[in-house]
């Protein structure tokens, strides 16, 4: 393993550091260098652990490019020439699970991650605002949403979705994973709305704008950062979902880029370069989406990992 | 002077009933209507009424192929715990958390302190701990499966050396073992992401001025920084907690429960199980009740830490 292994996974994710890095280095050159800078021997011992650690994403990485004999010879290493066979392969199938999985996991992921935020946003704002008892009982149920884990409620809600005519379809699914995240979206916002004061509200209804102007034209942006957060931890975690669309939809009716891939498995049973060149497919939107959000992840993360 | 008085005065108080009708228009039918009542509407119907149902259906012996449905109070809980089949689930998610709990705070502790540095290479690696982080847990199941199966890359690379390397996903005893350093080796990136979080949030200042008192590495480490990261690291301890007893993707890609009869079966592996292909609705409503409340339990502890802003990551 070397620093070239490391640095094919890590070539994407490296630009986004440069920026906070060179922020970094602006306000620590003055200050003593004993507690901050690393010494070589460090750098060393960091490297090979970074580098045992995303080995197995360096492989799928890797053997995407190459054919399966490539693989089965020399499974570590680069064989030149590269191909793009796989991808082929993957885009070409007669099915078309691929390109199926991905127009459905982004129609789900867009509609309901964008539809999810802006919902949230408006319950919060009702629950902030209002003293009336519904608020309140909303205040008392609405924190419970985050710790019913999926697994525990997945097959009486599929008899809900039947009453409603809806199992199976990719509807449902939205509709499902827009119910379902509001909590967490009500708690980020409702937290953040607390500290936008009532009085420009009242302001704006005093010029006579009705809730919805005033909502839409003064509170909401003013919530571009808890947004943020919001919808690239939703759209990661609809994403990257596997039990509710494997159970909602269920077997012969769509899929999305999970569970496709999940199917995938079995059929390819031993083409490692089909699978992983699925794998990276599958990934690269979820890592676009990332590198404009990163530095809302980790906010979204803290608040979101108290999640059942 | 009074008549001035109660001319400045009058129109005061009819300025204020406005404003507060004003005021009221914020609180509206209209912002109920709006606002409130279509989020509310799906919260109820898709969220808490299956929750409830849930519940309902605990208390029932319905099955998929029984006609008739009755009530039985609490025969399935009563079931649960003599039922040898299900205390090998809850053992197999009690070490599937174990490890998932100690193995990775352990490791994203000791890599987050390597890592915090400053540096372009420091910055680059810090990056690579990211991406298991955005992966989906179906990916990372899957990769695994692909070096773990029986003619799979790991096997391929140990057989120069050995004639049978191990079965990881096919040998009973260990099945369960390989599933777990799966789910370890994706929460090691969160670990480190977060653990990195909160050392980057402790001021420098007061390493510094340690320093400059003649503390070394260790003892820097001992009296300054470890108080400061150890509301981090009980917060983490609680969600890679509660990340271990709701294990369902990386089961169900790898190993399906098997090899034999639930070796590597979980407590949400075990509900979907049990309620779709064996069709005991009732039964597996019992289990996933079981499993809400223990979900819920340390969704509550790990709600009562952060609220105690003590943890600032």
């Amino acid at each position: 393993m070397s620093i070239e292994d490391t640095s094919v996974a890590t070539e994407e994710l490296v630009e986004e550091e440069a920026q906070s890095l060179s922020n970094r280095k602006k306000k620590r050159r003055w200050r003593g260098q004993d507690v901050t800078a690393g010494s070589p021997s460090r750098a060393i011992i960091a490297l090979l652990v970074t580098a045992v650690f995303i080995y197995p994403i360096y492989l799928v990485v890797l053997n995407a490019f190459k054919t399966q004999e490539d693989i089965y010879k020399s499974p570590g290493v680069p064989v030149l020439p590269l191909t793009l066979q796989n991808f082929t392969d993957v885009f070409t199938r007669s099915d078309g699970l691929f390109w199926t999985g991905l127009i459905n996991s982004v129609q789900i992921t867009v509609i309901g991650t964008l539809v999810a935020t802006m919902v949230a946003a408006m319950m919060a704002h009702y629950m902030v605002r209002s003293t009336s008892w519904f608020a309140k009982l909303l205040w008392i149920t609405i924190p419970l949403g985050l710790m019913i884990p999926a697994a525990t409620t997945l097959l009486p809600l599929l008899r809900v979705l039947d009453t409603f005519g809806m199992i199976g379809s990719i509807f449902g699914l939205i509709i499902v994973y827009i119910a379902g995240n509001l909590p967490f979206g009500v708690l980020v916002f409702s937290g953040f709305m607390r500290s936008i004061p009532k009085e420009i509200e009242e302001a704006a209804a005093i010029d006579g704008a009705g809730p919805i102007r005033t909502f839409w034209a003064i509170v909401f942006p003013l919530l571009r950062p808890a947004g943020a957060s919001v919808i690239i931890f939703l759209a990661v975690g609809i994403w990257n979902d596997f039990i509710t669309p494997l159970i909602i939809l269920g077997p012969g009716n769509g899929t999305t880029i999970t569970v496709g891939m999940y199917r995938q498995i079995s059929e390819y049973v031993s083409n490692y370069g089909a699978v992983f060149a699925y794998m990276v497919l599958a990934t690269i939107p979820i890592v676009i989406l990332f590198i404009f959000l990163q530095k809302y992840f980790v906010k979204g993360l803290v608040s979101g990992a108290s999640k059942g | 002077m009074s008549t001035t008085q109660i001319k400045s005065s009058k129109p005061l108080p009819q300025g204020r009933a406005s404003l507060r009708k004003r005021r009221k228009s914020l609180h509206s039918p209209l912002h109920f209507l709006l606002f409130a009542l279509p989020g509310a509407i799906l919260y109820f119907v898709f969220v808490l009424w299956p929750l409830v149902l849930a519940f309902w259906s605990s208390l029932t012996n319905e099955d998929a192929y029984r006609p008739k449905t009755s009530f039985v109070w609490f025969e399935n809980y009563a079931k649960l715990f003599s039922d040898p089949a299900y205390l090998q689930v809850l053992g197999n998610t009690l070490v599937l958390t174990i490890i998932a709990v100690i193995v990775p705070n352990a490791l994203g502790l000791g890599i987050a302190i390597l890592l915090d540095r400053s540096g372009w290479a420091f910055n680059a690696m810090r990056a690579v701990f990211f991406v298991p982080v955005i992966l989906s847990s179906v990916v990372v199941a899957v990769v695994w499966q692909q070096l773990m199966k029986d003619d799979g890359l790991i096997n391929a690379a140990l057989r120069p050396f050995t004639d049978n390397p191990p079965g990881w996903l096919s040998d009973p005893n260990l099945a369960l073992y390989s599933v777990a350093t799966i789910v370890a080796w994706q929460s090691v990136g969160m670990c480190v992401v977060l653990y990195l979080a909160g050392l980057q949030s402790i001021p420098k200042e007061l390493l510094e001025a340690a320093s400059i008192d003649g503390a070394g590495p260790v003892r820097r480490f001992r009296n300054v920084t470890w108080p400061l990261l150890a509301p981090s690291v009980t917060i983490m301890t609680v969600l890679t907690m509660i990340g271990g007893f709701k294990i369902y993707d990386q089961v169900k890609v790898m190993t399906n429960g098997g090899p034999g009869v639930g070796t590597t079966s979980t407590l949400a592996f075990d509900v979907i199980q049990t309620g779709l292909s064996s069709g005991a609705v009732g039964y597996s409503a019992a289990k996933a009740a079981v499993m809400f409340f223990i979900i819920a339990l340390l969704s509550m502890a790990s709600m009562k830490i952060m609220k105690k802003r003590e943890v600032d990551l």
